[in-house]
């Protein structure tokens, strides 16, 4: 019987084994898995939270809403194969990122994707209808999904960008900033730069824009391809909520940038969940700026 | 491209097949299985410039992979109850409606209800065909270990063919 059972237990597991679709396989062989040779960013205090900034535009305000889940280990392994440049999407890619993102619970459930980022084997994912919008970042060892929902309708200026960025950290410790947001009439490229010299590129279609990076600079400026040419927009950005206000500390700040007129107030609410999975109800803060 | 670097990627496209389907039958789920290798290759790569000059580096890479699944089972089972908000479904769950006393299918689904240490040592003993000395290094544990944990393995699925045999018998 041990002979058998065991020619039968062979057998099995290859027939199992062989619905590996080969294109999944495809997709984790051509990945770079190389470690970054320089890492971007200065070693922050641990913040543990998430947390989406709110949209602010120049003819209203935008309430936010953000949930924030975290579905795996917090492993990073300091985003090992990130690149400041979008790079093209390993076959299987983006499926295998869209599948993790919309879970049937996922705050992105039943809204359409708009714009998806890929970097190295990232995928950072845009999914909005006409009044709410989340993004998806889908790691080898994470995924996190943020929700937002607009409560007047979003108006860009042609020729700028309404921004909204938020820095994140698990709980190895490695942070990594995103910036999100809509494009302006007009807008075909969206390059950031950030305090320290970086320049990141954004994935840029749909009336969207994405980037992310690692580590926690702020965005200094961008530099916007527009039918006129080049446009540099500032920024001035820096954390409107106050860390000790949670036990989870986060940081969110939203802004239009290009000098143009930007008022208003945002309201966020942030939740965190990471490694073991658990998921906690957020810190509500209200803020407002005016430039 | 340097030498290191190719060296890495030949061993990326050399392993990767073996290991993601070695990790599918230990966590039974795509998702979770592509992650694992992910995060193995990762960990590889980060480790290259030592793991390059191991007689087989692919066995380091699966000794990482079957950490990673034995450590995580708890966790993986947790997420998924959040995710879904009820009780762990069957793995494999995935499949098309089995035939009807397939006992492919009786020995799958009882291999996915075993613990994670005895479907580990399962399917490194009879998928990879590993001999018992190597699946003990992958686990990290005695030989002894890995011959009562796959032998527990064996006689519940042993019973779940029988099972299966009896079904074939009387429908027959």
């Amino acid at each position: 019987m041990t002979e058998q059972l065991e020619a039968e237990v062979r057998a099995a597991l290859h027939e199992r084994a062989a619905q590996v679709p080969a294109a999944r396989i495809a997709q984790l062989t051509h990945t770079d898995y190389h470690p970054r040779t320089r890492r971007l960013g200065p070693p922050r205090r641990v913040r543990p939270p998430l947390a989406i900034g709110a949209l602010t535009t120049a003819a209203g305000t935008v309430g936010a809403v953000a949930v924030i889940v975290s579905l795996t280990a917090g492993a990073s392994n300091a985003f090992a194969g990130w690149t400041a440049k979008p790079t093209p999407p390993a076959p299987g890619q983006l499926a295998g990122a869209r599948a993790s993102c919309e879970t049937s619970q996922s705050p992105i459930s039943g809204l359409p994707l708009k714009l998806a980022d890929t970097r190295g084997p990232y995928t950072f994912a845009i999914y909005a209808d006409s009044n709410s919008s989340a993004a998806c970042i889908k790691g080898p060892s994470f995924v996190a999904v943020s929700a937002s929902v607009a409560s007047s309708a979003v108006n860009v200026p042609a020729g700028q960008i309404l921004l909204s960025t938020s820095h994140q950290t698990d709980r190895g410790g490695d942070g990594y900033s995103f910036a999100d947001g809509r494009t302006g009439a007009g807008v075909s490229g969206v390059t950031l730069t950030l305090d320290d010299g970086t320049n990141v590129q954004a994935t840029v279609g749909a009336g969207w824009f994405v980037a992310w990076w690692p580590g926690g600079h702020p965005i200094k400026s961008a530099e916007l391809t527009t039918p006129t040419g080049i446009v540099n927009q500032t920024f001035n950005l820096s954390p409107e909520i106050p860390c000790h206000l949670a036990p989870r500390c986060s940081s969110s700040v939203s802004d239009v940038g290009g000098g143009g007129p930007a008022a208003g107030g945002g309201t966020s609410v942030s939740g965190f969940a990471s490694g073991g999975g658990e998921v906690q109800s957020g810190s509500v803060q209200s803020s407002s700026r005016s430039r | 491209m340097d030498r290191r670097r190719a060296d890495f990627d030949t061993f990326v496209a050399a392993s990767t097949d073996s290991l993601m389907r070695t990790a599918y039958l230990i966590v039974g789920d795509l998702q979770d299985a592509e992650d694992l290798v992910q995060e193995t290759l990762l960990k590889v790569a980060g480790r290259w410039h030592r793991v390059r000059r191991m007689e087989h580096p692919v066995a380091y890479a699966r000794r990482i992979l079957v950490n990673r699944a034995l450590n995580d089972a708890g966790r993986r089972t947790r997420r998924r109850r959040e995710l879904t908000g009820e009780a762990l479904p069957d793995r494999f769950d995935d499949t098309d409606e089995p035939l009807a006393f397939d006992a492919h299918d009786e020995l799958l689904k009882v291999l996915a209800t075993l613990p994670t240490r005895q479907r580990t040592a399962i399917v490194l003993r009879y998928f990879l065909d590993l001999p018992e000395a190597e699946v003990a290094a992958a686990m990290k544990c005695s030989l002894g270990t890995v011959k009562s944990t796959a032998a527990r393995g064996l006689a519940r699925l042993e019973q779940a063919l029988r099972t299966t045999n009896d079904k074939r018998s009387i429908s027959t």
